[in-house]
């Protein structure tokens, strides 16, 4: 359904002939039929869009790159952020970077390594937003985690209002994104939309472009890491319980740049360049690991720094009964990890790859041992699927990693699958729910996004839907904001996602 | 293969927007990030490689629509490859051949482009892709006391290419090939208005048929002639005979290589000395169709096996821009005394298109010009006085918009550099 | 106004008082804000008793001014705005609930202070990352929910940190959890299923902590905290850097906090120091005083359970490097001043009577958040201004604290005076607002704003102000928390 002509030309002067369009071309490629495109160029251009959707009550959603997006499903106006892709400014004394919602992690990464500094990037890699938002990465030891690197922004309400959050709204700068009172952070990711962020970033002890030889899709360093006063390592453990115990004496003593949790098929998954050659290593490490592992990635400041926190790991390891996988101390494999890892490359091919689809239970807080308990049920569960066939055969283990040298974390189970094969999709489907009820008997977790019905989660958990529907109703009256539900923190994608176009049982007035 | 054929690779497209971006280990800020023209200049996903891949999805599912804006979509793509090699760094799916096949629906069904409906008709009139070519083919050679390849036996085979026999800027190309060849005493021939256009542009274009008329064509004037090595200075015309050629198993044994492989293995071998001082500050551009696209073809053919995996019996290789032509141009430049290389930030396998491809030159010279500045400033911040490519049409791109800019930036054809240098 | 008896009923008629001398304690503070009598002082003994007389607030419209920390108060937060006001006082509420040395966590009720909270952590091998010197009577909730700088801005990765989550009876009088906290499960259950109450943002969306945290109790009512703590070192060995150039010691103070050298890292000036380590007044004072270069940074460097010797060394290398490069110099003692007196001082709370009221009796302190860069301009301003109202800045404490892991840097003026001096009282009282003024000018970011100077501060944005208030209507649609503060 399109929205009328003049509605359309309202638009249209906002943004621009060329930046607005309706044609089923566009809309086919946004995998959405039912929506009007927009490119705003600018903070104001934004508001000016979204008051627009107030006045005629269509509702709208935005979106930087748009990782697995999976459309929602009523009529709407769709903000294209692309066109807002700048970096506003890096502070290297205050540490601190303010970006554009275009801007990708590789590019502000790429900016910031040359300053020997780095930023948080999220799980799902270095081309989605760098804006903190809520993307838990895998170097959250170091790098901090989600929407805790958030410093000032710049946002707009679902009402169309520009709010200045922190020093941005006294004095125009980025330092602070909390006050004067009580800070406006805390409903940030309620609604509207962030036009600008200043987001924390950290030191980089890593080389100012890492020095790469070869073509796609194999990359060579050409140092050994070591010489970069780094180290990569894959352990696996006896039990869940001794890598548990081992993750959490690395991050208390402070010694890891990254760790993640990578479950073989992962690793696997990560340092292969085809499918078969995927499967063939996920076999050979299959045998190699004596259980659960994690990948760690060491970096020295400086030589006696290196030397220490290499000294404190094989001590950590020696205690908890970890076991070195082989091939991950070949320096060209270990080149590999620690560069895809740090700069985040490789991630859909850890995901996508096999088969194209994948649903992920995921939650982020504090990972020892309630949300680990939690998910060692579900990957029992996980491995019956495997044994049916219905989802991609690797370990069926869960994966993880500690965040601000463990305090807090993030956990994860996911089935890889074919999205068109109905039987697959719907025992995913019937894995997600039955996982996620489990979290709410046994008091573990608030599930994922999407997987139960929001009141259901609610109820147990504070009542927090109620309070949040009331902030939301506060600041977006006529709803037109994004009501994909309550968004639980990071988790955006545990929906089935057979059906693309869905269509809705009460489609947005014209 | 038929678009229909890549429904299970359109299906794969999760949308990661790896597409739009150089390989991400590459990317070193901000500036150069990008890997694709048409994304970078029009915004909306559609015209990403993604984009492409959703719009064949929906198509394949519910129907084709050709709207404007879809044959706008479709016509606005330099055919470029880059956002196939970054999709390929992660990924097992094809992401240019559906692409390609989508644009060979379009002009099967009769959705082409005017502009472009002009450059095949010169193809099917005069064998070129050069429209109102005037004369003759070979008139360049006029005087040079050439070997005809059709009449005599020769050893290597000069496919002087459309661009480089017909525009008056560009024949000096020609000439400075037949002089170096000359120099270095290889036997070699061209084929004078036996000649015709190697098809590979009309293929990129879409005209699937008349590509095939055209390698049809030359095949059996190669083997007429007993050809066994043909250079071509032109990677439109390399990627043809290398890889489509090979593709539609219309090669056969003919070895196929670009004139700057061909002067790396003359001066390996000692037959091309580099002598005279070139002091010149320059910076090479890989023409996409002789790198990432100038990869050999694999045969290969077999089934998805059932199941939830998106893989084949027996496992389907990709072609992921690993083994095009990158360091032989690289290698010829550093052999010129004098001559400084510095590189830019997306080369080889992740290179910036020069903005011609796909048609683009003609169905929208605005955006193969856009494309070609952005190519120009990327040049620029090297330092170098000069950018050097492989291709005629790249040049031709370059220096049509240093024009439209009023740039310093020179152009040359690694040819006239070597010329330079002998 | 209510009626006794039916707050006698809520927390025991022992916890109601309206002697007049009871009120008149809690009517005024150190602050200049005008000087209102609550009607009632209730100290409530548990969550129930605060979720109920929230409720009665709401049912009589009847303001309530939460307060936890003993006196003195400083910033006209914890005193009625308004009159007909019931002072809710909770520091009764005193349980160390829990202390978890696997989750590194604590979690307290609001009337624990530092002083009572520090043994029970360090009993589990664990130790809070605090604010410099609290009060004896200040409470550890009350300090979080202020956002008060912390010593160790390694630790700080946000700038609601420590605290972790909390359970709130907002305005309406429905108590709420935040973060982990809120579910699923009550606190019992989470802790059987391994939950510790430890992440703090959501549940869903919304970051609800930071919507309670410097909110100046005008939200809701926390009956208890939860707070991450971190490890007792096993070898300390601090450091201080003496010197009169505050840029340089800035640039070590980047680097040191950068490569996470040092847990403890705050600069002091001569004046803050002395007052901070002085044991005799006044002779201690001035002696102390005049040995010390202008600024002091005061660092600590910390080994934990693997090699502590061996990571102490190879940090102290790295410090090393960094002081030579930057030509500076950390040393064990500068003047009469001790680093490990210093550290041993600011792992506890303050002595009494308060470090800052030791000088003359009085301190009006202005603070703010800056980066680093801007320090010396807004110092100089401090100065001048100070000169200006014959202030002598030779008696004016300074307190730098890089703060979010360097990403912001706590400074913080402490104009000490004498109370019962009506000329000194007057000029402090002028300076204040003035002096306010024109840090905001170079960029000085009030982001706790209080007393009279809130209202002037807030309002400078009315789309921040249009935006917390409907937060306000939602938490507190009837106006009963803390009316009159902000820009309530």
């Amino acid at each position: 359904m399109a929205i009328k002509k003049d509605v359309y030309k309202e638009f249209e002067d906002v943004v621009g002939v060329e930046n607005i369009s309706d044609d089923p071309a566009i809309k086919a490629a946004y995998r959405s039929p039912d929506i009007t495109v927009v490119l705003p160029g600018n903070t104001e251009e934004v508001a000016a869009v979204i008051r627009l959707c107030n006045k005629h009550r269509i509702p709208y959603k935005a979106q930087s790159t748009g990782w697995l997006l999976f459309a929602p499903t009523y009529d709407f106006i769709f903000l294209d952020l692309r066109r807002m892709n700048r970096i506003i400014e890096i502070n290297e004394k205050n540490m601190y970077a303010v970006v554009e919602p275009y801007v990708i992690s590789a590019e502000l990464q790429g900016e910031l390594f040359k300053r020997g500094m780095i930023c948080n990037v999220k799980g799902s890699g270095s081309t989605c937003t760098a804006l903190a938002m809520s993307g838990h990465g895998h170097m959250g030891l170091t790098t901090s985690t989600g929407d805790r690197n958030e410093l000032a922004t710049e946002w707009v309400t679902d009402e169309g209002e520009i709010v200045r959050i922190g020093t941005l709204g006294a004095s125009d700068e980025w330092f602070c994104g909390d006050g004067p009172g009580p800070s406006l952070r805390g409903i940030l990711r309620g609604g509207g939309v962030i036009t600008k962020q200043a987001t924390k970033v950290y030191h980089w002890p890593g080389p100012s472009e890492y020095p790469l030889e070869g073509l796609s899709p194999r990359y060579k360093l050409t140092k050994k890491p070591s010489e970069l006063n780094m180290m990569v390592r894959y352990f696996s453990f006896p039990s869940i319980e001794k890598l548990i115990e081992a993750e959490l004496k690395i991050g208390e003593a402070e010694i890891a740049f990254e760790l993640m949790g990578f479950n073989p098929s992962m690793v696997s998954s990560n340092i292969t360049t085809s499918n078969e050659e995927d499967f063939a290593t996920l076999d050979r490490f299959t045998k190699e690991v004596q259980g659960p592992g994690f990948m760690v990635i060491i970096a020295g400041n400086y030589d006696e720094d290196f030397a220490y926190k290499k000294k404190v790991l094989a001590q950590i390891i020696k205690e908890t009964g970890g076991q070195s996988l082989k091939a991950v101390e070949d320096p060209d494999v270990e080149a590999t990890l620690l560069f895809q890892c740090t700069r985040v490359s490789a991630s859909i091919r850890e995901t996508f790859r096999a088969g194209g689809m994948f649903s992920s239970m995921m939650v982020q807080g504090q990972r020892y041992d309630n949300h680990v308990r939690w998910l060692e049920e579900a990957a029992v569960w996980k491995r019956e699927l495997i044994k049916k066939g219905l989802v991609i055969a690797d370990d069926g283990q869960q994966f993880g990693w500690g965040e601000e040298q463990g305090h807090l974390g993030h956990t994860e189970i996911f089935c890889r699958y074919n999205p068109y094969d109905e039987k697959s999709s719907e025992a995913v489907q019937k894995w997600m729910e039955r996982v996620g009820k489990r979290a709410l008997e046994g008091c573990f977790a608030v599930p994922s996004m999407g997987v139960l019905p929001v009141d259901v989660v609610g109820k147990k958990v504070s009542n927090y839907h109620i309070w949040f529907g009331k902030l939301k109703k506060a600041f977006d009256p006529n709803g037109v904001g994004e009501q994909t539900g309550f968004s639980y923190v990071g988790a955006d994608s545990a929906a089935a996602h057979t059906s693309i176009y869905e269509k809705p049982e009460k489609a947005a007035k014209e | 293969m038929a678009i229909e054929d890549y429904r299970g690779d359109v299906e794969m497209c999760c949308r990661c927007s790896a597409c739009k971006h150089i390989p991400l280990q590459k990317v070193k800020g901000v500036e150069h990030s990008e890997a694709c023209p048409s994304i970078s200049r029009y915004n909306f996903h559609a015209y990403s490689g993604s984009g492409r891949l959703l719009i064949a999805k929906e198509m394949l599912t519910n129907g084709f629509n050709y709207t404007d804006k879809l044959l706008d979509i479709v016509y606005n793509c330099q055919m470029c490859g880059a956002c196939d090699i970054s999709c390929k760094y992660a990924m097992d799916m094809e992401v240019l051949l559906p692409i390609n096949e989508f644009r060979i629906r379009c002009v099967e069904t009769g959705h082409t482009h005017p502009a472009l409906d002009k450059v095949i008709k010169s193809l099917r009139q005069q064998g070129t892709m050069v429209p109102g070519a005037k004369g003759k083919r070979a008139a360049w050679a006029q005087g040079l006391g050439l070997k005809d390849a059709t009449k005599e036996k020769v050893e290597v085979y000069y496919h002087v290419g459309c661009l480089t026999s017909y525009d008056k800027d560009y024949q000096k190309l020609a000439k400075a090939t037949a002089k170096i060849l000359k120099k270095a005493g290889i036997d070699f021939g061209i084929g004078y208005e036996n000649e015709s256009c190697c098809g590979g542009r009309a293929f990129q274009m879409g005209y699937k048929d008349d590509f095939l008329k055209q390698a049809r064509k030359n095949m059996a004037m190669l083997k007429k002639a007993g050809v066994k090595t043909l250079v071509t200075g032109c990677a439109d015309g390399y990627q043809a005979f290398k890889v489509l050629y090979d593709r539609y198993n219309l090669k056969g044994e003919l070895e196929v290589l670009h004139i700057s492989e061909y002067f790396a293995r003359l001066i390996k071998e000692g037959k091309l000395k580099l002598n005279k001082k070139v002091n010149m500050a320059v910076t090479y551009h890989d023409p996409c169709y002789l790198g990432r696209l100038g990869e050999p073809w694999i045969h290969w053919k077999g089934k998805r096996v059932p199941g939830y995996k998106f893989v084949f019996d027996p496992p389907k290789e990709y072609r992921r821009g690993t083994n095009g032509v990158y360091e032989p141009p690289r290698e010829v430049l550093k052999s010129i005394p004098g001559l400084k290389l510095a590189e830019m930030d997306r080369i080889k396998e992740y290179a910036w298109c020069c903005g011609a491809g796909g048609g683009v030159n003609v169905s929208n010279p605005e955006f193969a010009s856009w494309t070609a500045t952005e190519r120009i400033e990327e040049a620029e911040s090297t330092g170098a006085e000069a950018i050097v490519t492989a291709c005629p049409w790249c040049e031709q791109n370059f220096n049509q918009a240093i024009k439209e800019s009023g740039s310093n930036l020179k152009v040359y054809d690694i040819v006239e550099l070597v010329e330079k240098a002998v | 106004m209510i009626k006794a008896e039916k707050l006698a009923k809520i927390v025991g008629a022992a916890n109601v008082s309206q002697k007049p001398a009871v009120l008149e304690e809690y009517a005024a503070d150190m602050s200049f804000v005008n000087v209102i009598t609550p009607d009632y002082v209730v100290k409530p003994r548990n969550s129930d008793d605060i979720a109920k007389l929230v409720k009665l607030a709401n049912q009589t419209r009847t303001p309530l001014v939460p307060v936890s920390s003993g006196p003195p108060h400083f910033r006209g937060d914890t005193v009625p705005g308004t009159g007909g006001a019931v002072i809710v006082d909770l520091s009764k509420m005193k349980k160390v609930i829990r202390v978890d040395r696997f989750h590194r966590v604590a979690m307290v009720e609001p009337g624990v202070t530092f002083g009572e909270l520090i043994p029970a952590v360090e009993k589990e091998g664990l130790r809070l990352n605090m604010p410099l010197l609290p009060r004896k009577s200040k409470t550890v909730v009350g300090s979080m929910l202020e956002r008060e700088p912390v010593v160790m801005p390694k630790y700080h990765w946000d700038i609601s940190d420590p605290l972790a989550c909390v359970e709130v009876v907002f305005g309406n009088g429905e108590t709420f959890r935040t973060g982990q906290a809120a579910g699923p499960g009550t606190i019992e259950e989470q802790w059987a299923a391994g939950g510790a109450q430890k992440t703090p943002y959501g549940p869903g969306p919304a970051q609800w902590n930071r919507l309670v945290q410097g909110a100046q109790g005008t939200m809701g009512i926390v009956t208890w905290a939860s707070l991450r703590c971190e490890l007792k070192p096993k070898l300390e060995e601090p450091r201080l850097v003496g010197s009169a150039d505050i840029e340089r010691l800035f640039e070590l103070v980047h680097w040191l906090v950068r490569l996470r050298l040092v847990n403890e890292c705050l600069v002091l000036n001569n004046v803050n120091l002395a007052a901070l380590m002085a044991k005799k007044w006044p002779a201690d004072y001035q002696g102390i005083k005049d040995s010390l270069p202008t600024w002091v940074l005061f660092f600590n460097v910390a080994g934990y359970d693997y090699f502590p010797e061996e990571r102490v060394r190879m940090q102290m290398k790295g410090i090393s490097d960094l002081t030579n490069r930057i030509g500076l110099e950390a040393v064990r003692a500068v003047g009469r001043v001790s680093a490990a007196e210093m550290l041993k001082t600011v792992q506890r709370p303050s002595g009494e009577p308060y470090w800052k009221l030791r000088y003359k009796g009085a301190c009006q302190d202005i603070f703010f958040i800056t980066t680093y860069e801007k320090l010396e301009g807004q110092i100089g301003v401090m100065y001048e201004l100070a000169n200006e109202f014959g202030y002598p800045a030779s008696d004016m404490g300074i307190y730098l604290q890089p703060v979010v892991q360097g990403a912001n840097c706590h400074c913080e003026f402490n104009l000490f005076y004498d109370p019962e001096n009506p000329a000194e009282l007057e000029r402090i009282e002028e300076l204040y607002p003035i002096a306010i003024d024109a840090l905001m000018a170079t960029g000085a970011f009030f982001s706790r704003p209080y007393d009279k100077n809130a209202r002037m501060i807030v309002n400078r944005d009315a789309a921040y102000v249009e935006a917390l208030t409907r937060v306000k209507e939602i938490l507190d649609p009837n106006r009963v928390m803390n009316p009159g503060k902000l820009c309530f």
